[in-house]
């Protein structure tokens, strides 16, 4: 018989909605609510002007047509998205930046669970150096390492293959990766997983049933930057992959510009494409994402 | 609770759906190559058929045109495949430097003199000497971008068979000039009067753009160089570039940053300098043929010219060395005959016309040399006249210091935005560089033997 988990016990899942904040102190209420709106209005519009500037001179760049100086897109043109899309293969970059970031995602999330689950759940001799190891890990810059993981790939002739990168990317976001979800896997209690023992479950299926679901907002956080990561990471892909049709939006946006001179338009268009499924992926996540970082901050 | 578990199972089977899919389209894709051709790899001869691989090491305006020529390559030799991998002009140096190292090399790539020291220096480059004495192009390339192919390769032997000469020039706007009642900037006399009449702050209009940021070295050099007329840059085995001369005339150089030129100019690398050019109101630009399809997008014909660095009054020019462009064939290359066929056809005087035309540069082919579209692009005739004239004197950069590009880039480029900013003297700062330069010099006639 399966024992129903009560869920009072369970660690609170995402919330749907925002939790009441805590009433702020009388004083600082009163000077909050009272503050004259510029004073909050301006500093805000000044940031403002700061980030939304540069993303409207992208956008400048690549709707008005070669040669223009105006200051509005219009008249308004779509030829350097065409060009950068057909004439300099634009279509295919996007399609390898998607496999690599989707491939990316996948494995360094699964292993990160695994690794993550090992680090949060059992004690092993070393375990705190090997924690600190990860740590240290992350102060190694990548291009330290091309020559030897080149070799590597080269031994396994995965040189000019979109595998090469998944893997490279894979295992330079695997430290911070376990070191997070490890800290979200603490923060569910090991009794519910002894209670899915109790009901029959395995060690595997009562992580799968039982803790997996609870794990969302970290693997969401994972994943989604395991994503981003490859999707705009430039130097594994420009060294490893050679073949046009196997290079990646990055490498893409580099071809633009020559040594004496660039292309601003196609440029700017190529940066839009290459900004817009980044975009959508955080929209659709920020929540998760958001509920990801504070949960994973309050434990580690 | 239990058929709860139960649905989590099934669900749990679509995201391992997805993952086994992911996997196995992964390694679909893996099939890829052992990357062999490494420095050290002695490669060999092979048929002279069959594929070779053309790495292009400026793939963002010359692709088409190799696209084209490697058509009409394919053309005359259908026994040759030619696979092209168009490389990012800035990365360039760390593809080839990685490929070196790890292996994954080419069997013909574009170089620029630049990197040819260094590549040559380990080992990975063909000499090519006999290959050219031997060829239909021995007599009828450029001899002195042949000798700066040499001298960059580090002098004895040929490592690259230049294909393009680029050069400094010196853009002007002409309607601004007019307006102003201005010559032509032709000597340095007339730029600094140029730089000072054409400004007007309040109306945001500048005489001149100066080169602050990434790639500020040779330009500043070569107006140093330009000014004072010296024309070695050794003088035994101490650097001529801290002279006095020199010294007084960067201060003059570096006196027009924030006085004639917008305040931005400290951290200008050519992509801002041009772009800040071409849609602003600057009587000035010193770079090179490169930008010239730029400027004419931006400004349109009739609005700008572009002439060679200004003389001295006596109307002699000085100019430093322009990096040369050129094809190189590597040691490991396992079909070093087809390689070399690519590299002779690319060079023919047809082929070499066309790619000059498309990229704005002068033709290394004395035959393409002459032909109808230089004389029409007037940029390009007069870099080609400045460079053959018997009154302009070159000063040769030591691209074959394997510390050149460490010395004009990471090591001084910051210390120049110091003079601009006044927090640095122009003497300091030469003579920092010249210090470095002796001691790489020496350290290279050391290795030399």
């Amino acid at each position: 018989m399966i024992t129903k988990i009560p869920e009072a016990t369970a660690p609170a899942p995402a919330p749907a909605h925002r939790a009441p904040e805590p009433p702020r102190p009388a004083g600082r209420r009163r000077a909050w609510d009272e503050a004259p709106r510029w004073q909050i209005y301006l500093p805000l519009s000044v940031y403002l002007v700061f980030t939304l500037v540069p993303f409207y001179w992208i956008l400048l760049f690549a709707l008005r047509p070669p040669g223009s100086t105006s200051l509005v897109p219009w008249p308004m043109t779509f030829e350097h998205f065409e060009k950068v899309w057909t004439e300099r293969a634009f279509g295919t970059y996007f399609q390898n930046s998607v496999l690599v970031g989707v491939a990316t995602l996948v494995t360094t999330t699964l292993v990160a669970l695994a690794g993550g689950y090992a680090l949060a759940r059992f004690d092993f001799r070393l375990k705190r150096g090997f924690m600190l190891a990860l740590l240290c890990s992350q102060f190694v810059p990548g291009a330290l390492l091309l020559v030897p993981l080149f070799q590597i790939f080269a031994e396994l002739r995965m040189i000019n293959s979109l595998g090469s990168v998944v893997i490279a990317e894979t295992v330079f976001q695997l430290p911070l990766s376990m070191i997070l979800i490890s800290g979200f896997i603490r923060n569910v209690p090991y009794s519910l997983e002894e209670a899915a023992w109790v009901d029959g479950c395995n060690r595997f299926s009562a992580f799968r049933v039982v803790v997996l679901p609870l794990l969302r907002p970290g693997l969401v956080a994972v994943g989604s930057f395991a994503f981003v990561h490859s999707w705009n990471h430039f130097l594994f892909a420009l060294m490893f992959l050679s073949d046009q049709d196997r290079q990646t939006i990055p490498v893409g946006l580099n071809t633009l510009m020559s040594s004496d001179s660039v292309d601003l338009g196609a440029l700017a268009a190529g940066g839009i494409i290459a900004a817009v499924p980044v975009v959508i992926v955080f929209a659709f996540i920020q929540k998760w994402l958001i509920t990801g970082f504070s949960a994973g901050a309050v434990k580690g | 609770m239990k058929s709860s578990i139960r649905r989590s199972s099934r669900g749990g089977r679509r995201p391992a759906a997805v993952v086994l899919g992911a996997v196995l389209a992964l390694t679909a894709t893996a099939c890829g190559d052992d990357g062999s051709g490494a420095a050290g790899d002695k490669g060999g001869e092979g048929s002279g058929k069959g594929e070779i691989t053309f790495w292009d090491n400026n793939t963002a305006v010359r692709r088409d045109i190799w696209m084209e020529v490697i058509e009409d390559f394919e053309k005359k030799y259908p026994d040759i495949e030619v696979k092209y991998v168009g490389i990012p002009a800035a990365d360039a140096q760390s593809k080839y430097d990685t490929a070196i190292q790890g292996g994954g090399l080419p069997d013909v790539g574009g170089v620029g003199t630049a990197m040819l020291a260094g590549m040559a220096a380990q080992n990975a480059l063909e000499p090519l000497d006999d290959r050219l004495g031997k060829s239909s192009l021995n007599g009828r390339l450029n001899e002195n971008l042949v000798d700066s192919s040499r001298a960059a390769g580090g002098g004895d032997e040929l490592y690259q068979i230049p294909t393009s000469a680029n050069n400094g020039t010196l853009w002007y706007r002409t309607d601004l000039f007019e307006k102003a009642g201005l010559d032509a900037p032709t000597t340095w006399s007339k730029f600094y009067e140029a730089a000072e009449k054409l400004t007007d702050k309040g109306k945001n209009a500048f005489g001149f753009t100066i080169r602050g940021g990434e790639g500020s070295i040779a330009p500043a050099l070569d107006a140093v160089y330009g000014q004072t007329g010296i024309t070695s840059f050794w003088d035994g085995d101490k650097t001529t570039v801290n002279d006095p001369k020199n010294v007084a005339a960067l201060e003059k150089y570096v006196a027009l940053y924030k006085k004639n030129t917008p305040s931005a100019d400290v951290n200008n690398d050519f992509t801002k300098m041009v772009a800040q050019w071409d849609s602003g109101t600057i009587g000035m630009l010193s770079h090179n043929l490169g930008s010239y399809q730029d400027h004419l997008k931006a400004l349109g014909e009739g609005k700008f010219k572009g002439i060679p660095n200004p003389t001295l009054d006596d109307g002699t020019r000085v100019q430093v060395s322009n990096p040369v462009d050129g094809l190189s064939v590597f040691k490991s290359s396992k079909n070093k005959a087809a390689a070399w066929k690519f590299v002779e056809f690319a060079v023919s005087a047809a082929e070499n016309s066309k790619f000059n035309e498309s990229a704005g540069q002068v033709p290394a082919n004395t035959d393409a040399a002459g032909d109808a579209w230089i004389q029409k692009a007037e940029p390009t005739k007069l870099a080609a006249e400045a460079l053959n004239s018997d009154s302009t004197e070159i000063v040769q950069l030591p691209y074959y210091l394997p510390d050149w590009n460490t010395i004009s880039k990471a090591d001084n480029e910051a210390d120049f935005q110091k003079v601009l900013l006044g927090k640095m003297s122009a003497k300091s700062f030469l003579d920092t560089m010249a210090e470095q330069l002796n001691e790489a010099q020496a350290e290279w006639k050391e290795q030399q033997g």
